[in-house]
């Protein structure tokens, strides 16, 4: 029964989608533009993602400080947070009336709101927690006593790091970045407040979906479904860790 | 068992949403849910109130959303007893998907243009908005407000480069003035009735000229199928009538007539 309740809105979709305009709604300019630009921002923000999450990792498991389980609570806060509220809160840190996108905007001219910069900072943003647990999860796995004789017997801190810890990790860190990178290539709301929808420059996927949907709803369904596809492929990929115990 | 527990879920199923659907609880009392336009939020919120209290008994149940949303959700769910649009197109699209009666148009609207208080892009007309640099916000092409506002510019003669300054395509006008009061961008065109008295510290309004400018018709009506047509035509009457508009005069909303 619980897995007819995830499949029934698929069926729903896969009934009303159009299907004899398929090809014309997917090779359409915009689809393709939002395809292009879908994989570029959550390309970016899984990049983003790795680059701030695996320091901030090895950092939660591996070192004791005051405030410690703050921290992580503040790490894991934007995967249960409302997208919209990330998105509010990037437009009161970073806007150009924000906490700190005032200050670029006077200092340097800087505008984020309205740039594929922003859609990759709020797609990073959400996805962002992903990365970091499954990262901290595989560093804890890690048995001490490898890294343990690799110093012993005289490995220095990097040499320790990149030829023993990220080897090991190597397939946690893949499939955090995978399921980050899903994320990122879904995430509407946050973008939405966020970025704004402009086609070519902030309409990724979700939002050329969300776009599509005003004018032509069934047409909507095959572009919602395009989505569906991928999320699912993601999954394929990641089948042998997810979902065997 | 299987099969037990599948009739148990849909049972329950299809008890929430017939809950949610005639409502009730106390004996007596009667839910009429209410799609109205996101534009018409404050007025119908209102207007709400005042029939309730004008009919003991009843109470009225708001969702505000674009015109154009609502629709879709009334032609698939089918959960709304009156529609109010912010267009005559998306009811006609009721209309004839789902059939309505007692329609009646009850209030217009026309646009104006929003920029925020300091004003940063020096907007003074519509003219301002083809300036090369200008960050417009539009609703996107489908929701009734955004068609009007690239209506307006196309009156103008101004389309092709006002089009290119616009910097996102909003869901509705709500979202433009949360874009204008937070200062994130330049100016925007929406309904001079979203300029409510919470929102006029934080924006200057810029009237389009009347030549140029579209005015917005919006119906009311009965969406077939309702529980309750009674409460539902006197809801419409109640909208169409002197209290309800004069509270719409007083949200920025001119006489249908």
């Amino acid at each position: 029964m619980g897995a007819a309740f995830v499949a029934l809105p698929l069926v729903g979709l896969l009934a009303r989608a159009p299907w004899s305009r398929a090809a014309a709604i997917l090779s359409s300019d915009s689809s393709r533009t939002a395809f292009r630009l879908s994989l570029e921002v959550s390309g970016l923000a899984a990049a983003l993602d790795l680059t701030l999450g695996l320091p901030l990792a090895w950092v939660l498991a591996r070192k004791a400080f005051p405030g410690r389980t703050f921290v992580r609570g503040l790490v894991v806060l934007p995967l249960v947070m409302p997208p919209v509220v990330a998105g509010v809160a990037l437009l009161a840190a970073l806007g150009r009336r924000g906490l700190v996108g005032a200050w670029l905007d006077r200092a340097f001219g800087l505008q984020l709101t309205f740039t594929t910069g922003a859609a990759v900072l709020a797609t990073a943003l959400v996805s962002f927690p992903l990365v970091v647990l499954a990262a901290e999860a595989g560093l804890r796995s890690i048995d001490a006593r490898l890294e343990q004789a690799a110093s012993f017997l005289g490995a220095s801190r990097w040499y320790l790091m990149r030829r023993v810890t990220l080897p090991l990790l190597g397939p946690q860190i893949a499939a955090g970045a995978a399921l980050a990178w899903a994320r990122a290539l879904g995430e509407f709301g946050a973008t939405l407040m966020f970025a704004g929808n402009l086609r070519g420059r902030t309409q990724t996927l979700p939002l050329a979906v969300f776009e599509l949907s005003q004018t032509d709803p069934r047409g909507a369904t095959v572009l919602a479904l395009a989505l569906v596809a991928v999320s699912l492929a993601v999954i394929v990929a990641l089948r042998r860790r997810l979902l065997t115990p | 068992m299987r099969r037990s527990a599948t009739a148990t879920f849909l049972a329950v199923a299809l008890l929430a949403t017939g809950c949610s659907r005639a409502d009730g609880g106390a004996p007596g009392t009667s839910t009429l849910t209410v799609f109205a336009a996101s534009s018409l939020t404050g007025a119908f919120t209102q207007i709400g109130k005042d029939f309730e209290a004008a009919n003991p008994g009843t109470h009225v149940a708001f969702s505000f959303g674009p015109s154009d949303g609502l629709a879709q959700q009334i032609e698939s769910e089918g959960t709304a007893d009156v529609f109010a649009s912010a267009s005559g197109t998306w009811m006609d699209d009721v209309a004839t998907k789902v059939g309505v009666t007692d329609r009646a148009d009850f209030a217009k609207n026309r646009l104006v243009i929003i920029t925020p208080p300091s004003d940063p892009a020096n907007v003074r007309s519509l003219a301002d908005l083809a300036r090369p640099g200008v960050q417009v916000v539009l609703a996107a092409a489908g929701v009734p407000v955004g068609d009007y506002a690239r209506q307006v510019l196309t009156n103008a003669g101004i389309a092709k480069q006002v089009l290119s300054n616009v910097v996102s395509n909003e869901q509705d006008d709500a979202a433009l003035v949360a874009k204008i009061t937070s200062g994130e961008a330049d100016a925007a065109l929406v309904y001079s009735s979203d300029v409510t008295s919470a929102v006029s510290t934080d924006v200057k309004a810029i009237p389009i000229p009347d030549p140029v400018n579209v005015i917005a018709t919006y119906p009311i009506a009965v969406v077939h199928g309702t529980s309750q047509p009674d409460v539902a035509q006197a809801f419409v009457a109640y909208v169409t009538g002197p209290a309800a508009q004069a509270t719409l005069a007083s949200f920025g909303f001119l006489p249908p007539g």
